[in-house]
């Protein structure tokens, strides 16, 4: 492992008491128009506990989100009465799509400052079917500066485009770069059980689709879906008493750019502050992208792993796209991503989905093919051992990135 | 020229650290923030990001590049439903700050540009379109 700075170091001596996924869960998505947000909570919740075999009463830490439904200021202990919990630790994560990982280094946190022990990271609404239309403009305008970028009409999806188009133009990068993410992404969540789109896409569906905002067509946007997923952040000692082969956070880093889309310097420095999150969390666990059998890499839209994963290092700037139409994304390819559909094709949580794949994948889980009222299908990357995932809030705004691994830090 | 039809979009956020840049639009002159160096920023503040210094200001031109643009075909509120699609763009001020704009093709801030007829790396220039008795919003136009 290389030396590392004070800051790298300090990081591995807080992953090295063994900070580990030891359960994880996820219940349906898409459109479940007949539960509310918080009684999804609790249902992924029991599906969570029970895949690590605990009780409700194991848990003494609790981290959660926030919902676009219920509307809440405290979150997380709203949801902690709602189960019937005395948490010794709690705190609610809101940064847009980058709050999953950061949920997973506020349990760490927790752990390392004895807060905790054992603490349950949950997030879930029924963003599809609960939020009302003043609800959905104010999400719609969350990520645009009120006075100088919401009266020129921009959406978030053209905000995403404003930073895709200039990178197509800046590196030559043709549409169907873009296309073949979501071709890849679309085969995947064909396997996956709860995918909302079973359906696989070619590079020409996605070219002939509606416009939304350039350059994307409605392919290549994320879902707004309704579900939920949790998993348990613990101790290596504690997790030996439960049920699962436990998954190691061998690295954590974070990136911070921009806020308003108009205020991102370049797509260079886009690049950079997001991509810092992930080069982070890899120098913590001691690894280079060369040593990753997996990515599970935040897809709001097809361009958004693209700049990701030119920004951790694994692909060489510009090249993403070339990388992708190479197959190299695909199961059987170099680096298997979003082995799960990812946002585009599975269903929108943020990151969380990102985390629960990559933990099944870790534990060799990630056969579907036994669900057969789902359908399910193979999407394990055979012996996958080392994973990288990754949540971005605002337009690529801030990062938060894990490494994860079957193996304690120590051996890594 | 098409006739303008009566505003229904979304309208600016007013905060009262604002006021000088908006009511400087209202006289249809375009202004800038600028740092304690005289540096230009964006977006308006009280006080320029990275030192916190107070806020003056300055002419500038109108004149910019445009870094890009997204051409939208859905609005993000019903407002904009039936209209064509709109281009949101990201213009390099010849000052050096970057703005957020709308792309239009007339004098008088409507219609919309053609979305055939704009380009990464085209010159525009600052239109003023009073969108209501208050507000004059900074939209761009081709330069030549």
């Amino acid at each position: 492992m290389a030396e590392g700075t004070p800051d790298v170091k300090e990081a591995r001596r807080m992953l090295a008491k063994g900070i580990c996924i030891a359960g994880v869960g996820e219940t349906e998505q898409g459109i479940i128009s007949d539960r509310g947000s918080f009684e999804l909570l609790a249902e992924v919740t029991r599906t969570t506990l029970d895949d690590a075999g605990l009780q409700l009463s194991d848990v003494d830490g609790i981290v959660t989100a926030f919902s676009f439904v219920e509307s809440t200021l405290m979150h997380s202990t709203t949801l902690a009465d709602y189960m019937g919990m005395k948490p010794g630790y709690f705190a609610s994560v809101a940064v847009g799509g980058a709050t999953a990982p950061l949920m997973a280094v506020q349990a760490a946190l927790a752990i390392d400052a004895g807060l905790a022990e054992c603490v349950l990271c949950v997030r879930g609404d029924n963003t599809r079917s609960g939020i009302s239309s003043s609800g959905m403009i104010a999400m719609a305008r969350e990520m645009s500066h009120g006075a100088y970028e919401a009266p020129f009409g921009l959406t978030t999806i053209g905000g995403y485009g404003l930073l895709a188009q200039r990178y197509m133009y800046e590196h030559n990068v043709p549409q169907d770069a873009l296309a073949a993410v979501v071709a890849t992404q679309s085969e995947h969540a064909a396997l996956k059980w709860n995918a909302m789109l079973r359906d696989a896409v070619t590079v020409e569906d996605v070219l002939n689709d509606r416009w939304i905002a350039t350059p994307f067509h409605a392919m290549d946007c994320s879902l707004v879906s309704d579900g939920a997923a949790a998993f348990i952040v613990t101790t290596e000692a504690r997790a030996k008493n439960m049920k699962k082969k436990p998954v190691y956070i061998t690295g954590i880093g974070e990136g911070f750019s921009h806020q308003y889309i108009s205020e991102a310097e370049s797509v260079a420095s886009v690049r950079d502050g997001l991509g810092r999150a992930g080069r982070r969390a890899m120098e913590v666990a001691g690894i280079t992208p060369q040593d990753l059998d997996v990515a599970e890499i935040y897809d709001s839209f097809s361009f958004t792993p693209l700049i990701a994963l030119e920004g951790f290092g694994i692909c060489g700037v510009g090249e993403a796209g070339d990388w992708v139409m190479e197959g190299n994304a695909k199961l059987g390819g170099k680096l298997p991503m979003n082995t799960h559909g990812g946002l585009i094709r599975q269903a929108h949580l943020g990151a969380m989905h990102h985390i629960v794949e990559a933990v099944l994948q870790l534990r060799g889980e990630a056969d579907d093919s036994a669900k057969t009222e789902f359908n399910g299908g193979n999407h394990q990357v055979p012996d996958a051992k080392l994973a990288i995932t990754n949540g971005s809030g605002g337009i690529l705004a801030a990062t938060s990135a894990l490494v994860l691994s079957s193996e304690p830090p120590s051996a890594a | 020229m098409s006739e303008k039809p009566a505003y229904n979009k979304p309208l600016p956020d007013l905060r009262p650290e604002d006021a000088t840049f908006w009511e400087a639009l209202k006289e249809h002159r375009f202004i800038l923030p600028c740092d304690d160096a005289g540096k230009p920023f964006w977006y308006p503040r009280k006080y320029a990001p990275g030192t916190l210094s107070h806020t003056s200001w300055t002419d500038a031109s109108g004149n910019g590049t445009v870094y890009t643009y997204s051409t939208h075909f859905i609005g993000p509120s019903k407002a904009y439903k039936g209209d064509p699609p709109h281009i949101v763009a990201l213009v390099d001020l010849d000052e050096g700050p970057r703005m957020m704009t709308i792309l239009v093709k007339d004098e008088d801030g409507y219609p919309s540009l053609d979305p055939e007829d704009v380009t990464i790396g085209m010159k525009v220039r600052i239109v003023f379109d009073d969108v209501t008795d208050e507000i004059t919003m900074p939209k761009f136009t081709p330069a030549a």
